[in-house]
């Protein structure tokens, strides 16, 4: 389940030393395109799923999309992350949209700590 | 030559996963304000590893019963084999307090209305852990420990029999470090990868274990001369059908039991499964079941849903949503509705790992986490001979070993090793020696598509690998069978990768070093798979390793196989380690 990023979005976090995408991402997959300067994925078949860069873009500029061989064209599943919750929106392939809010802390303390 | 990076740490933690940051805290705790902690971590510690995509439940807390009771549900869950009780015991005695330390550190747990925490089973407690990792990470951070994101490391620096640091490459920044610790814990994960996955192409890594774990740990005690048990103890998963995600939030959460295409209940059919438990019977014992019913061609399997508790199911979607999100984009994405049909699982790829359902790791002294060479300490998967520790069991884990490895410090007053130029110069060579490669190689032409004339690159070395290890260890389309003439050719294939062939890999730029270092690592631990593997003759770990020419347990082997690399002639000497019972009572059987 590769991320997409859609270049209409993404800034590469500019001002950031590297964009968050790479920052997070724990197979050291995320890169920003030398000539573009948007990210985008090394190897897409290496990505594990985790939906770390997802939830990590500040601009929401990253989809998750399941490889074609596991699923069927054009459901999506869209997190939106918040202090203390994560709110899922799942859209099936006929658009029929479910929505859950997932408590994430306890507090919000150690959000801002790195 | 690469710039220089040295470190020294009173503490140093190889790995910033679920035993590392508390190892840190811990070590903070037990050996006071001045002590200097140091963690390295191949990614960035607040999302690396395992939990990475978050999981939904900490399988091990003591709901009810004793410790005891614990180690006697691990014992069972492994067939009656022989599991290092002690360390288990060890680990049941404090887990719960550990939960306790992580609530506060702001993990949402479940609760009953009692305000007990909300059971899943008997042995497991669910929980919002979606942001798992970052709250792991915290208590690291709240330790003090000096953290060091995106350095890979390669190896271990032994002086006299002693583990005195060890050397990695920056995979960012390409720098060399060069790190003293005057105890170090390595605790970077299992192995996966080692055999082909089920998903081809651009869904390779659509596995079951976190796919950068490659065997580090155990390959790098491994060249330093620890002794190593269990390697032909891996854990082969039954998970859901081409996501590869947990089954135990559908199993254990809402009692969906498998069935066959025939809608029958097997494990409650089938004497001999009924003998092991049924529905609950050891997890090698369920493996066994599931490629029995479907060589039968009583396929596809599946856990009914449909059959569980139905009030549980409206809150499986966001369970997974915790842990395994891509199951629901798939099951959006295929009209998949578990709670009006079941949801078809599927054995996946084998893994080496020492915490969950399988004990691969090095061997250590008593309880103190300290392998046979000195001042080397291991935890969370690294660990051997002690399954079913998971998550809370890790964090426990690396809180022990701490405590240990300060007061081993303290009592031994150990200091900084000088570690020679010669040495480093060494170190340095083999850890960039693919990259390296590449400049030279590179000069001695390329073919038309920019590939190497004279290289191998890591891609093509994990292929080869992954076919020899699919084909004659026991891979998936091979059902887990293996026989000595098949070990014998996966020993002559993986033995030449390793002798003569690394000398051509290749890697063009730091992330492909790391993968090339993957790949080393991965072949070191196949030698010590195939090796365990050839010493068992018998089946004990049915659904495991199905052994053909030896289907039926041995008393004989009522014990561990340990082994030793002997890097002179490149053998991995096995040998049998006896079991001690500790806690007693029916080993297959369950105390409570």
């Amino acid at each position: 389940m590769p991320p997409k990023v859609d270049p209409t979005k993404c800034d590469g976090c500019q001002g950031e030393s590297e964009p968050l995408c790479e920052q997070v991402c724990p197979g050291n997959l995320m890169t920003l395109h030398k000539e573009t300067m948007k990210a985008i994925i090394r190897d897409k078949s290496d990505c594990w799923d985790c939906m770390t860069c997802t939830k990590a873009c500040p601009r929401q500029a990253i989809q998750t999309v399941l490889q074609y061989q596991l699923a069927y064209f054009p459901g999506k599943l869209i997190p939106l992350v918040g202090t203390n919750s994560v709110t899922w929106t799942s859209i099936d392939c006929h658009g029929r949209v479910e929505r859950f809010v997932m408590k994430t802390l306890v507090s919000g303390d150690d959000e801002d700590e790195d | 030559m690469a710039e220089r990076v040295y470190i020294d740490a009173d503490v140093l933690i190889l790995g910033g996963g679920t035993s590392g940051c508390i190892a840190a805290w811990e070590a903070r705790q037990a050996g006071g304000d001045d002590l200097k902690i140091v963690i390295l971590e191949k990614a960035f510690i607040r999302h690396s590893g395992c939990l990475s995509a978050g999981m939904n439940a900490l399988n091990m807390y003591i709901n009810q019963g004793t410790p005891e009771d614990y180690v006697s549900y691990v014992r069972y869950d492994i067939c009656g084999a022989p599991i290092r009780e002690d360390i288990i015991l060890s680990v049941a005695g404090e887990v719960n307090d550990t939960v306790k330390l992580m609530e506060s550190a702001g993990l949402p747990m479940k609760k009953k209305e009692d305000g007990r925490y909300l059971n899943r089973g008997k042995w497991n407690i669910e929980v919002n852990g979606s942001l798992l990792k970052p709250v792991t990470a915290s208590k690291a951070f709240e330790a003090g420990a000096e953290i060091y994101n995106r350095v890979y490391i390669t190896e271990l620096i032994i002086k006299d029999g002693a583990c005195v640091g060890a050397v990695g490459f920056g995979v960012r920044d390409g720098k060399f470090y060069i790190c003293r610790g005057k105890v170090t814990l390595l605790c970077t994960g299992g192995a996966a990868g080692l055999w082909r996955p089920n998903n081809r192409r651009d869904a390779h890594h659509r596995i079951w274990y976190f796919p950068f774990n490659c065997g580090s740990a155990y390959a790098m005690c491994k060249r330093a001369g620890a002794e190593m048990t269990s390697f032909e103890m891996r854990l082969v998963p039954i998970r859901t059908k081409d996501t590869f995600s947990p089954t135990g939030t559908m199993s254990i959460g809402m009692g969906a039991p498998m069935v066959n295409a025939l809608g029958e209940e097997f494990m409650e059919k089938d004497p001999y499964y009924v003998s092991w438990g049924g529905h609950t019977a050891p997890t090698p014992i369920r493996m066994l079941a599931f490629q029995r019913e479907t060589l039968a061609h009583r396929g596809p399997i599946y856990l009914d849903t449909t059959k569980g508790d139905p009030a549980k199911v409206t809150g499986l979607k966001g369970q997974y949503l915790d842990m395994s999100p891509c199951i629901v984009l798939y099951w959006g994405c295929n009209d998949i509705d578990p709670s009006k049909e079941p949801i078809e699982i599927d054995g996946g790829d084998p893994y080496l790992v020492g915490a969950h359902a399988g004990m691969s790791g090095a061997w250590t002294k008593g309880i103190t986490r300290e392998t046979t060479v000195q001042r080397l300490y291991v935890s969370g998967d690294a660990l051997g001979a002690a399954p079913s520790r998971f998550i809370s069991g890790s964090w426990t884990c690396g809180r022990i070993a701490a405590r240990h490895m300060v007061k081993a410090l303290k009592e031994n007053n150990y200091q900084f090793a000088d570690i020679e130029d010669d040495l480093c110069d060494t170190l340095e060579d083999r850890t960039f020696g693919p990259l390296k490669r590449y400049q030279e190689k590179s000069a001695e032409g390329l073919w038309s598509d920019g590939t190497l004339m004279s290289g191998i690159t890591h891609k093509d070395m994990e292929s080869r690998m992954q076919k020899i290890m699919e084909e004659y260890c026991g891979g998936r389309t091979h059902w887990y069978f293996v026989n000595e003439t098949y070990l014998g050719i996966a020993r002559k294939q993986i033995s030449r990768m390793r002798q003569d062939q690394l000398q051509y890999l290749c890697a063009r730029d730091l992330h492909e070093l790391q993968l090339s270092w993957d790949v080393i690592n991965r072949l070191d631990v196949c030698q010590l798979v195939i090796e365990h593997m050839s010493y068992r003759k018998e089946t004990r770990f049915p659904g495991y390793v199905n052994r053909t020419d030896y289907p039926e347990p041995d008393p004989e082997f009522d014990c561990f196989v340990n082994s030793v690399w002997d890097r002179k002639t490149d053998e991995v000497r096995c040998f049998k380690v006896p079991y001690e019972q500790v806690v007693p009572g029916d080993r297959k059987k369950q105390s409570i």
